[in-house]
């Protein structure tokens, strides 16, 4: 059974894939809790002179519904 | 040069017999982790999110390695297995068997007969929905049939090694 996922994803990335699919197959009462916990956000701030600029969303979460990008 | 040599032996023997028994053998060291008791292994099963197992002492631990199924007991050769997705059961000291299943991760067998499991997500058995399952396939399926980009097949064709190691599980 060699990583035939290799030239594509690395380790950490197919991981999340796995967990992904996991928590997709679970009953609706646990469902809830676990979709949370597939959902990472990054916001990034550029500081000029003390300033900081404005707080941009990598991916904002509103208009991502699929967990895609959540790895 | 041999009678010099058994005199002073022998001296350093009577002043190590007339020092306290407790200092000639006492060696200052780390703190140690606790052993398992005999036979027993001391499992640590973590999720990110949760500890399932914290430094219990458990009887055996079958795991679904990547290389193959195992069973893992106390004094097990010290190995890093990474896991595929599948089953891990756990037969605690009372003989009671616990399943859960695993997306995925690492099982390290240290010396001493200490296991540690990291893995991502873990379930037992009674929290999978087959319905869900079944779609989750099809779509899956669909995916890898369909136009999508490389990526997204790769993709595909993990999120169905996952579904299908759960359906047999999951039937049963």
């Amino acid at each position: 059974m060699s990583a035939y996922w290799r030239p594509f994803f690395s380790f950490n990335k197919y991981s999340q894939i796995s967990a992904r699919a996991l928590r997709n197959s679970l009953k609706e009462s646990e469902r809830l809790a676990a979709e949370k916990r597939g959902l990472t956000g990054l916001r990034y701030q550029k500081w000029e002179g003390g300033q900081g600029g404005q707080q941009t969303w990598i991916d904002p979460p509103e208009s991502t519904g699929s967990a895609a990008k959540s790895a | 040069m041999a009678a010099l040599r058994t005199i002073a032996s022998s001296a350093s023997l009577s002043a190590a017999r007339r020092a306290p028994l407790a200092f000639a053998n006492i060696r200052r060291g780390y703190a140690e982790v606790a052993a398992p008791a005999a036979d027993k292994l001391q499992l640590s099963l973590v999720l990110p999110h949760q500890t399932i197992f914290k430094s219990t002492d458990v009887t055996q631990v079958n795991i679904a390695a990547s290389t193959g199924d195992m069973g893992i007991l106390a004094s097990h050769v010290p190995s890093v297995e990474p896991l595929r997705p599948g089953v891990l059961e756990v037969i605690e000291s009372s003989g009671q068997s616990s399943k859960w299943f695993v997306s995925g991760g690492f099982a390290i067998v240290h010396p001493g007969s200490i296991l540690t499991i990291n893995a991502v997500e873990a379930a037992s058995l009674d929290s999978f929905s087959l319905d869900a399952i079944r779609q989750n396939t099809a779509e899956a399926q669909k995916v890898i049939a369909g136009s999508a980009s490389e990526e997204d097949k790769i993709e595909a064709r993990i999120e169905v090694e996952v579904y299908e190691a759960l359906q047999h599980v999951v039937t049963n």
